[in-house]
């Protein structure tokens, strides 16, 4: 575990680090996504709802587009995707619990899985390794972030 | 996925505060959803627009003023239209109105909601 100014990112994860969400590559070809440990900061404590949009699955987004989005009392804002893919699922279990996208947000409180329409061309545009921390953290300190 | 349009009329004005959130937060929601959002103000909405007006204007006590909650919406790019009938009730001239927004006539509105895929008024 990599913490930087108090913020949790993993080292072994794709970040595109503006909009605050990661990627990991499964086994069988798919994209687990989520929102970043700054994206949960930002959005505040206590969520009303983290929601993808139904229409969505099945579609081909471009990345940087609203894949989700998360509701707060004093936030509400898009998940945009990481990477240009087909939106395969939603993670049913955030209806539920979405504060599950804070207490655990590359873990249990992943978003969606996506099929990445070409990872090898994409992936060069995010952040990832010892790297793409250290380029997070810039980001950090410039925009005055902490978690 | 081709963009769909929503529309928002906005009739609730200063008079009633608690009512004056939800119609913009519920405009941010679907903007960031990738709908095309266009507030129509028109009655009392239209004084929410007119410059520094909403920031007196508190839904919650003690809370964000209405003025956070139209510079939440403005940022995610939904699109503001106000009723010239309505500012000549109140007595406003359009550069009294906050910048951006755009003045119609009822025509407009109508044809806004015929292009909408949903329409909801507050």
């Amino acid at each position: 575990m990599t913490e930087v100014r108090g913020c949790n990112l993993p080292e072994d994860l794709y970040y595109l680090i503006d909009k605050h969400v990661w990627a990991k590559p499964m086994e069988d070809g798919t994209l687990r996504v989520g929102m970043t440990a700054v994206a949960a900061k930002l959005a505040g404590s206590n969520l009303a709802g983290v929601t993808v949009k139904a229409k969505n699955i099945g579609q081909e987004l471009a990345q940087g587009k609203s894949m989700a989005t998360v509701e707060s009392s004093k936030f509400v804002g898009p998940v945009p995707a990481p990477v240009t893919g087909v939106l395969l699922r939603g993670n049913e279990a955030l209806a539920s619990d979405p504060n599950v996208v804070s207490r655990d947000p590359y873990g249990e409180g992943w978003i969606a899985e996506l099929k990445p329409s070409n990872w090898e061309a994409d992936k060069g545009s995010l952040a990832t390794g010892a790297d793409g921390i250290a380029a997070y953290q810039a980001k950090l300190e410039a925009d005055n972030i902490s978690c | 996925m081709e963009d769909e349009k929503i529309l928002i009329v906005m009739t609730s004005g200063p008079d009633t505060p608690r009512r004056c959130a939800t119609p913009f937060f519920f405009a941010t929601l679907a903007a960031a959803m990738d709908y095309e959002v266009t507030m129509f103000f028109t009655i009392d909405g239209t004084l929410l627009l007119k410059k520094g007006m909403a920031e007196t204007v508190f839904p919650k006590e003690g809370g964000k003023p209405v003025s956070g909650f139209i510079q939440d919406a403005l940022d995610a790019g939904v699109k503001f239209t106000a009723c010239t009938a309505s500012t000549e009730l109140h007595d406003l001239k359009p550069e009294d109105l906050l910048d951006g927004v755009k003045m119609v006539g009822g025509a407009y509105m109508w044809q806004l909601a015929e292009d909408a895929k949903t329409t909801m008024t507050f």
